[in-house]
């Protein structure tokens, strides 16, 4: 069945894939914000204060969904100001770059990389790194995301090893302990890595060969149709 | 792919057997084979030399390499290198699997030939994974791996090319270009 079913992978760039679940979900975690301007009548949407006709008064602390962040976003208009969540500021950084294989990404995350790259999307005025890039004079993009995405590939690059080690020599184990700590998109290729390997074994000892019933099919078996409607 | 798919590319190679039936040449669409003679060797692919083997009609005759002297030669060599080494058949694994398991009564020693095959693939293996480690490490973008072979290349391709597209994805995020500021109105 998995073969013959395509879902939209996460994006992982600057934009998200529309129609990726994962992504969807990824720009549901929230973001540290700062109302930049009053927001009549807002007040309920967003936990502050009880009546409906209450405004947001300019100033105030958010919590915002990183779709609603971008959207509210602009560098005109100032509506919000976006901050940068704790795992991604310099404190956090460090430790990635001293030891990333420490870290548990399931936690931070679960969607370390592709929340990271979206966070490239606020190229905040207000920033002191953005006045550096000015200095700089690099033209387009800013300090603070470039250093930032830095740390995320090399996140990426110091967790390589471990993700192909452990997936493909974990035969026929349990590997929730393995996963635990995996960030989405690298629990994802830990099940390429997996399959590779399943697929390379079951050939060896002759399985490929043998016509099995599908794992669904035999799932149907164990309840009867009358106990599934009821 | 699946290891049955590269299996089925493998059984395109050509092995020798020695039939103990006559038959004239016959014209398959990928080329003719035969004529067959009792006790007189003839080349033929492997999925027919499997099938004659299976209905008795032939023994089969190892491929050269499948030696234990020149397999241990080779494993030998191959933990020597830093690099991959030249194999002695582009399917040595689905060759060594396929005639082991059907005709190891024609094949000398067959229980070591295994024991060496799946040493030297393991070493191959571990050296992939080494290669592709210090590849990712260095942000590579490009590697010439001559002497893989489908087998290994297809167990751990998938897993690698994948890892290599998020990489590439990150780091295209390191110089945002025109399309970064497709928000900006």
């Amino acid at each position: 069945m998995s073969e013959a079913y395509f879902p939209v992978g996460p994006g992982l760039g600057m934009e998200e894939n529309f129609l990726s679940l994962d992504d969807i979900l990824m720009s549901q975690e929230k973001l540290p914000g700062r109302a930049e301007s009053a927001l009549p009548r807002l007040a309920v949407l967003l936990g502050q204060g009880g009546g409906s006709a209450e405004s947001i008064p300019e100033g105030s602390k958010l919590e915002i969904p990183l779709w609603l962040a971008k959207g509210l976003h602009d560098s005109k208009r100032r509506i919000i100001s976006v901050e940068l969540p704790k795992i991604y500021k310099e404190a956090w950084r460090t430790v990635f770059s001293a030891d990333a294989n420490v870290v548990d990404l399931h936690k931070m995350g679960p969607y370390y990389y592709g929340f990271g790259s979206q966070l490239l999307n606020f190229e905040n005025p207000e920033n002191p790194e953005i006045a550096q890039t000015i200095l700089q004079a690099t033209g387009a993009g800013s300090v603070l995301p470039v250093s930032d995405c830095v740390r995320s590939l090399q996140t990426f690059i110091g967790r390589f090893r471990r993700i192909m080690d452990s997936s493909q020599n974990a035969y026929n184990e349990d590997t929730s302990a393995l996963v635990a700590r995996l960030d989405e998109l690298e629990r994802a290729l830990f099940q390429v890595g997996q399959k590779g390997l399943n697929d390379f074994q079951c050939w060896e000892k002759g399985q490929a060969s043998q016509i099995t019933a599908s794992s669904l099919v035999q799932n149907y078996g164990k309840r009867k149709l009358t106990e599934v409607d009821g | 792919m699946e290891p049955a798919e590269v299996e089925f590319l493998a059984e395109k190679e050509l092995v020798t057997i020695v039939p103990n039936f006559s038959l004239d040449r016959i014209h398959l669409i990928g080329g003719d084979l035969g004529p067959f003679n009792p006790g007189l060797p003839v080349e033929v692919p492997v999925w027919l030399a499997i099938n004659l083997k299976q209905r008795q009609k032939c023994r089969l005759v190892p491929p050269e390499w499948m030696d234990v002297g020149k397999l241990e030669e080779i494993r030998d060599q191959e933990r020597k290198e830093d690099t991959f080494t030249p194999m002695p058949s582009p399917y040595y694994m689905e060759l060594t699997k396929l005639l082991l398991n059907y005709a190891s009564d024609n094949i000398p020693r067959a229980d070591e030939i295994r024991t060496l095959v799946k040493d030297t693939w393991d070493t191959r293996m571990a050296k992939l994974r080494l290669s592709a480690d210090s590849f990712v490490r260095q942000q590579e973008i490009h590697a010439k791996l001559d002497n893989l072979t489908l087998m290994e290349i297809n167990t751990a391709g998938t897993f690698l090319t994948q890892a290599l597209d998020h990489m590439y994805k990150l780091r295209t995020n390191l110089q945002p270009g025109e399309s970064s500021h497709s928000q900006d109105f």
